[in-house]
């Protein structure tokens, strides 16, 4: 199986929680999955690819330095992520297996991906735009729900890691409820969990 | 490469959407293309009542949801659009078996445009109409910047770069630190056909905008700083002076209530005609009815106004820069007059319309020029010859 993990941060760029579980993730994926595994990542300066504890690392940076919202940082910043993506794609044969997406962030990448080569992505959810904002409507708050979405939309399993969050993702983006996924990282065969999710979305795209 | 070149055209505006200057050049330049045997595949916005595909003129249109998301600004618009313009213009390219090259026209579509070049391994050719840092005139805020560079980036990833004038070139060299052999120059066209097509009796018409003994000058633009209405408006009693003329403005801007106020101060209402936007018929009639048209421009990447004007056997008087001073050749396709200075402008204006042979030798030569150099058929064999180098360039990587 040949994997890409899609997140905004892995370490050393910790901004949140979400940095360690990815690595965390990724190393068993590479270790006890017998996966070929893929993360790409942003870092403003580190950039290139990187073999690191058994995982294929790629970083890129954003091509355009100056912007006016985390928006519009975040929509510049996808182009970079295909590059690394397609890049990935025709070295390997033009075999990937799935693309895990973590938050919203690299939504448009997969989507994209998906409809140029027919790679199934998952949507693993981490936080909802509606908590982050506390509710607030503004455009700027609507257009990463937007974003949010999509991903929801076109993704193959949203997978979330608590029960509340599956029925939050429902309840704000109407996603059916077969669709989602829970997997809660603090039990103990979450990891094998994970695995059968992707295995899932491997059989049912084929 | 097998059988026909296969390109796809990525532009925010296409007809029936008219903003700017974008779409009629997309429109003219694709449907030579396709006349010329390339198969035209154009990507753009959509538009009310307006389809999502349809064959025009031998192109293939796709128009797409381009209002979906809500956008905090206009620079988001543009991006988020992007992303779903990427995202079906993917689907597209799946479904067609591939194309050769994607052609993107400026920033407005340059995430798509990369994306795309990237994810389907095919070089990427860029327009650059016009830049952030002329229409500001510099960049001074983040918002500006932020666009500056992804016009930057735009250029960076593609494999040529196509401007419309030599202005145009080493402006764009200059605003992205490009090298030479990147640029190419090729410029923009006018269709002299569509002048000959209204059978509309000129003399009737002529009567909805001037009395008869009133010569017509005419101005044609968005009312805003860099076209220099304001300078036109000034020279109005210079001119009186000399010429018993009506002054008719087309267009729209935020400079039209300024400019109003200021013409009734004047005490010229009856003079002055400010018709605001009006149609593409209308536009090419008052265009032949005109006894010279002005474009009095501060900035001008290109100057498609004063072909326009050239096209329709009207005399032109110019502003001596960026692209215009190369259209017009000096007393030869029309009189060129100093930037920004109303004596100037009155000057030529009144040469024009005092000296009849003067005015006629002018529309002659001009009108031949621009059916020689600015005809869409040459143009597009330009576009298609760049098409061509680039994939033989491209034939020679190991994307190929």
């Amino acid at each position: 199986m040949r994997v890409i993990v899609f997140s905004w941060e892995y370490p050393p760029r910790v901004v949140g929680k979400l940095a360690n579980y990815v690595r965390e993730l990724s190393l068993r994926l590479a270790k006890d999955g017998g996966v070929e595994t893929f993360l790409i990542t942003y870092h403003d300066y580190w950039t290139g690819e990187f073999e690191e504890e058994g995982v294929k690392v790629c970083r890129v940076t954003n091509p355009v330095k100056t912007h006016i919202s985390v928006l519009t940082w975040v929509l510049t910043l996808n182009q970079e992520v295909e590059r690394a993506a397609a890049n990935i794609y025709y070295k390997s044969g033009k075999l990937i297996d799935l693309i895990d997406v973590q938050d919203w962030h690299f939504i448009p990448a997969a989507v994209t991906l998906k409809k140029a080569f027919g790679i199934p992505f998952v949507y693993s959810v981490e936080s909802l735009e509606d908590h982050r904002s506390h509710g607030a409507n503004a455009p700027f708050n609507m257009a990463i729900k937007s974003i949010e979405w999509l991903g929801t939309y076109e993704a193959s399993v949203v997978l979330v890691k608590s029960d509340w969050m599956a029925s939050e993702v429902i309840r704000a983006y109407k996603v059916p409820e077969a669709k989602v996924k829970v997997v809660n990282p603090e039990t103990k065969h979450w990891f094998e969990d994970i695995l059968k999710v992707y295995k899932g979305v491997m059989g049912e795209f084929r | 490469m097998v059988g026909q070149l296969r390109v796809m055209m990525l532009t925010w505006e296409f007809p029936p959407r008219i903003i700017g200057g974008i779409s009629p050049h997309v429109y003219y330049l694709s449907k030579n293309l396709a006349k010329n045997g390339v198969n035209v595949y154009v990507v753009t916005c959509d538009f009310p009542g307006a389809p999502d595909h349809e064959v025009v003129d031998g192109v293939e249109v796709f128009r797409i949801d381009s209002y979906k998301n809500p956008s905090p600004d206009f620079a988001s618009w543009v991006y988020l659009m992007n992303m779903n313009m990427q995202k079906e213009a993917a689907s597209i390219v799946k479904n067609l078996g591939g194309v050769d090259i994607f052609h993107a026209h400026d920033w407005l579509v340059a995430n798509a445009g990369i994306g795309l070049k990237h994810v389907f391994r095919r070089p990427l050719l860029a327009t650059i109409h016009s830049t952030e840092i002329g229409r500001r005139n510099g960049l001074h805020s983040d918002y500006e910047r932020m666009i500056h560079e992804t016009e930057a980036w735009l250029t960076y990833e593609a494999w040529r770069v196509i401007c419309c004038s030599n202005y145009m070139v080493s402006h764009v060299k200059w605003a992205f630190s490009l090298p030479e052999d990147k640029l190419v120059m090729i410029p923009n066209g006018v269709d002299v056909k569509e002048y000959e097509k209204s059978t509309v009796d000129l003399n009737q018409f002529r009567r909805r905008f001037a009395l008869p003994e009133e010569k017509i000058v005419l101005f044609v633009g968005r009312l805003v700083y860099e076209k220099g209405i304001q300078v036109l408006i000034n020279a109005v009693p210079k001119i009186l002076e000399k010429v018993n003329a009506k002054f008719v403005v087309v267009g729209n801007g935020y400079m039209k209530e300024p400019l109003w106020e200021h013409v009734k101060r004047m005490g010229l209402t009856h003079k002055v005609l400010f018709t605001g936007f009006v149609d593409d018929e209308t536009l090419r009639n008052l265009q032949k009815c005109a006894d010279v048209s002005v474009v009095p421009s501060l900035f001008e990447p290109f100057g498609i106004v004063a072909l326009e004007a050239m096209a329709a056997k009207s005399p032109v008087v110019v502003s001596d820069t960026g692209g215009l001073s190369e259209i017009v050749e000096h007393d030869v396709t029309g009189v060129k007059i100093y930037p920004d200075n109303p004596d100037s402008l009155a000057w030529g204006v009144t040469r024009v319309l005092l000296d009849e042979s003067y005015a006629n030798r002018l529309r002659e030569n001009a009108y031949h020029m621009v059916v020689e150099k600015f005809n869409w058929e040459k143009i597009s064999q330009q576009t298609k010859g760049v098409y061509e180098r680039v994939l033989s360039e491209y034939s020679r990587t190991f994307w190929a």
